[in-house]
């Protein structure tokens, strides 16, 4: 049974879909697996599997969606023929290295890329703190992990995004 | 990349960017990059990094995909995989006729042409030949009359 002022699943679709979609495309990287993941999110509202507290509805979602993804890494991590691998290099052919190093050449797509290739624990971090703007108490209470791990897996994410940049 | 324990900042730096430091360690942080050019690269880089994740623009999901999924109240319970999920979007665009009027995201309505487009194609057909005007010579004379009721 859903939590009492919990959204319906109707709702989120409706009001927060392009926020549910672009977190969910930034952790998996590409359209299929965004959809996928977002119709998982969907479900686990409808069903009342997410407990809700008021507050950030926004900040709800991105822990439903970040934990679902995580759970689909890790469910893919075990099975013996891994075609759909998380593992980065298997699916996204490697960003060209940048031979410069102007910020104002990286373009969304190499962004996304080098996101896509960081481990599935870093780039959560990531993109909770950097595209859904979460504190590290708020990541610390959706990942279930030390506010001390948030920080260095955030930091770690963006030490080798700037590597992979350039 | 740096670590506390190499007596760099490592990870409190992006701590300090993200003001996620208390006073105490952001004043001793702040007095260790006075002196140290090794962290204060390692902040300029981590500050780019975020910065280009910051950048990013939110994504629009693909044409009519919320909306599929808005418009079912039965078939969301599908596992995941990509083959389920494009026979479940099958499914829900089925329902999507029945559901769509109750949420009042009916696309608009084409305006009813007058005449009817079957009955101009069945007037055309009628006086069609294969030496009548040059539309009619590029078409085969047998899909018309397949049109007529």
């Amino acid at each position: 049974m859903a939590d009492e002022g919990a959204p319906s699943w109707e709702e989120v679709a409706r009001t927060h879909g392009r926020f549910l979609y672009t977190v969910a495309y930034r952790l998996t990287g590409n359209d299929d697996d965004a959809q996928d993941l977002v119709q998982d999110v969907l479900l686990r509202v409808r069903k009342g599997l997410e407990s809700y507290r008021p507050g950030s509805l926004e900040g709800w979602l991105s822990r439903i969606t970040t934990n679902a993804f995580l759970d689909d890494v890790r469910r893919r991590r075990r099975r013996p023929v891994d075609l759909f691998s998380d593992e980065p290099d298997r699916v996204v052919p490697p960003t060209p290295a940048a031979d410069v190093a102007l910020e104002a050449e990286v373009l969304p797509d190499d962004v996304q890329s080098a996101l896509r290739r960081l481990p599935a624990d870093y780039r959560s971090a990531v993109v909770l703190s950097d595209v859904v703007g979460l504190t590290y108490q708020e990541i610390s209470d959706a990942l279930s992990v030390p506010v001390g791990t948030v920080r260095s897996r955030l930091h770690r994410g963006r030490a080798m995004l700037r590597r992979a940049l350039g | 990349m740096s670590s506390a324990s190499d007596g760099h900042l490592g990870d409190l730096l992006s701590a300090l960017l993200d003001r996620e430091l208390s006073p105490a360690e952001e004043v001793s942080a702040r007095r260790h990059l006075e002196t140290c050019a090794f962290c204060t690269t390692e902040l300029s880089e981590v500050e780019t990094a975020r910065s280009w994740v910051r950048g990013l623009p939110a994504v629009d999901p693909p044409f009519g995909f919320l909306e599929r999924l808005t418009l079912d109240a039965g078939r969301l319970g599908l596992p995941r995989s990509s083959t389920r999920r494009r026979v479940g979007v099958a499914a829900l665009a089925a329902s999507a006729a029945a559901g769509v009027a109750l949420l009042g995201l009916a696309p608009p309505r084409e305006a009813p042409v007058s005449p009817s487009v079957a009955r101009l194609v069945e007037a055309h057909a009628t006086g069609a030949s294969a030496e009548g005007d040059p539309v009619s010579r590029l078409a085969p004379l047998g899909v018309p009359v397949s049109l007529r009721r």
